[in-house]
């Protein structure tokens, strides 16, 4: 027996056996409903196959979001297993989404909050044990030195070209502007600050959160998804001191390189701006930038890659290890590694500039 | 093969807060070949996942030889040591060799030197056939293979009880058969325990001792005994229905 859809005000019966050839007519009726409630009637209908189900299902959830409600009724055991495969229709009713009261948005802040807070306690949690494997746990050379390889070796050449453009950018306009007050030769001074404060280390540290924090992640999200992790778990391993801390000991050693080689690419760009724009001498850029910096200036950096370097590892792995499902969350895990490591590093930047102008000798505000 | 090596007390556990295993108990004895069957959703890679201390319960214990592994971390690596765990996927390191991966529990907790090291794995590939395979990439291995050297791995502490995860899936009736020997060779010549997760038919009637069936709607156990008995007498409808299946549907 074909099906057949009777309406009768807010009451829609289904009568007979539905399946694809009644896909139109099932859609025509269903769409149409304008009421805030309304009844499907199964007592007459035989059965439904899986494809009139899923039809059903996904107008319903459409008028869900419209605030419309529809609530099957009598549906034969057959019905209801066909039913139960698209888990939100049963044979009660399917309830409206929450409309988006006041009270809501109050909820769905607080559970963005619970949600934030979750990551924070977990990311504290995660490097309070990725420190203690650190320093408990014995050094695998090798897996270190690969690391190192990867982040370090294979980093220097964006790394030098990227900090060397800085230097070029901040170079002419720095020079530029000084020089309609005929002050172009602070422009070696300036830039040698800024580099050494803060471009250097900031820029490598975006490169590598960029680089290395995501390639981590996704490592050790494509060892969740494909149990490796578990294995290793179960193997009696410590995850920390195995899959962690080579990451970060690599980071901790080559970082600071990085950030030493970005200085100078960054103050050897300032030395082409200031000879191709400003005509400066490279001998009196030289001697400006000698006269403008102490030792502090390029140790500063250094401290500062210590910092970034413990950001970016455990960040990384930490997204990485908080994997679950398939592929599409290792995507994720790698884009929320260098989101937050990237954040996480210029919080951490705006509180060492609080205490780097009470620590470098001749700065005072 | 009164001896137990493992007791679950009570067990109830699940994922994010939902129950999939409520108050579940029951007992894995020394040298016996278990076999946990079910449908889909009944937690059998759950129960699986608490034996090995993946996951720890909502509530109850886990006993491994007599000692909660959950009631120091101490008492949970003891237990590591002490089992072996072939994953659905063989959960072989894509950056290591197979060899490698073999050697890696090895590295950890041996002190053997390399040429020894080698040796021992070597031996353990023999065993499930795969030494010629022994300095391939796993990732360009077969899937059969792959579990092969996973069971080579799971092994090479020389485990007192070894998990399966579904051994046989993705695996083509010839393939799985050979695993199935070599599973079952395993517990003959080393009289390790078995506990395999599957729901192949053919498979749980050629290995197994003893079989517990959990039901997704009980969130629990409906049934336990050989696999013959609970073929021919049950009167459990969903006991029946599950080995009234044609071989291969």
């Amino acid at each position: 027996m074909k099906g057949e859809i009777v309406h009768d005000g807010d009451i829609i019966s289904f009568t007979g056996r539905f399946n694809i050839a009644d896909m139109r007519e099932v859609t025509s009726s269903l769409e149409g409903i304008t009421a805030s409630e309304t009844i499907l009637n199964f007592t007459n209908c035989k059965s439904i196959d899986a494809s009139i189900a899923a039809r059903i299902w996904s107008v319903s959830e459409a008028k869900k979001r419209k605030g419309i409600s529809l609530l099957c009724q009598s549906m034969n055991t057959d019905i209801q297993k066909t039913f139960a495969r698209f888990r939100a229709i049963d044979n009660r009713s399917i309830a409206p989404a929450p409309k988006r009261t006041l009270l809501y948005n109050f909820e769905d802040i607080g559970d963005r909050v619970l949600a934030t807070w979750d990551t924070v306690s977990g990311l504290l949690s995660f490097t309070a044990q990725a420190f203690r494997a650190l320093f408990s746990g014995k050094v695998r050379g090798p897996i270190t030195a690969y690391y190192m390889e990867q982040s370090g070796v294979m980093a220097v050449p964006i790394v030098i070209a990227l900090n060397w453009l800085m230097g070029v950018v901040l170079g002419y306009q720095a020079g530029y502007q000084m020089k309609q007050f005929g002050g172009e030769l602070f422009m070696p001074a300036l830039l040698a600050y800024s580099i050494c404060w803060e471009i250097g280390p900031m820029m490598t540290a975006v490169l590598v959160a960029g680089r290395s924090g995501s390639a981590f992640a996704a490592e050790i999200g494509t060892m969740k998804v494909r149990q490796e992790i578990d294995a290793l778990e179960v193997m009696g391993f410590n995850l920390y001191g195995y899959v962690v801390t080579p990451k970060m000991i690599a980071l901790l050693i080559v970082m600071p390189l990085l950030v030493t080689v970005a200085n100078f690419a960054g103050m050897a760009g300032g030395l082409a701006a200031g000879g191709f724009f400003l005509k400066m001498p490279s001998a009196v850029y030289i001697a400006e930038v000698r006269k403008a910096l102490i030792p502090f200036d390029l140790y500063w950096g250094v401290v500062k890659s210590f910092f970034y370097s413990t950001i970016i590892s455990v960040t990384g792995s930490y997204m990485g290890m908080r994997v679950r499902g398939g592929p599409a969350a290792v995507g994720k895990a790698t884009t929320s590694a260098v989101v937050v490591s990237i954040f996480l590093v210029i919080l951490v930047d705006a509180l060492l500039s609080l205490v780097f102008v009470h620590l470098r000798p001749g700065l005072s505000l | 093969m009164t001896e137990k090596i493992i007791q679950i007390e009570s067990l109830t556990g699940g994922y994010d807060g939902s129950v999939v295993l409520q108050n579940v108990s029951m007992d894995v004895f020394k040298g016996e070949v278990l076999v946990i069957v079910g449908r889909s959703g009944c937690g059998k890679s759950t129960i699986t996942r608490y034996m090995v201390g993946l996951q720890k319960p909502y509530s109850g214990r886990i006993l491994f030889d007599g000692i909660d592994i959950w009631s120091s971390s101490k008492a949970l690596d003891s237990a590591r040591r002490r089992w072996g765990v072939l994953f659905q996927s063989g959960a072989l390191l894509g950056n290591y060799t197979v060899i490698e991966n073999v050697m890696l529990p090895l590295k950890e907790f041996t002190n053997l030197n390399r040429v020894e090291m080698m040796d021992v794995a070597l031996s353990k590939l023999e065993v499930v056939g795969m030494e010629h395979a022994a300095f391939e990439n796993p990732l360009e291995i077969s899937g059969g293979m792959q579990k092969r050297a996973g069971l080579a791995r799971a092994m090479v502490l020389d485990p007192e009880v070894l998990f399966f995860d579904e051994p046989s899936a993705g695996l083509d009736p010839v393939t799985s058969a050979e695993l199935d020997e070599t599973i079952l060779s395993v517990n003959r010549s080393l009289g390790t325990t078995l506990v395999i997760v599957t729901h192949e038919l053919p498979s749980i009637f050629a290995i197994s001792d003893r079989v517990i069936m959990l039901d997704p709607d009980e969130q629990g156990i409906i049934a336990t005994g050989s696999a013959r008995d609970l073929a021919d007498n049950s009167e459990d409808p969903r006991v029946r229905a599950f080995f009234g299946r044609k071989i291969g549907e």
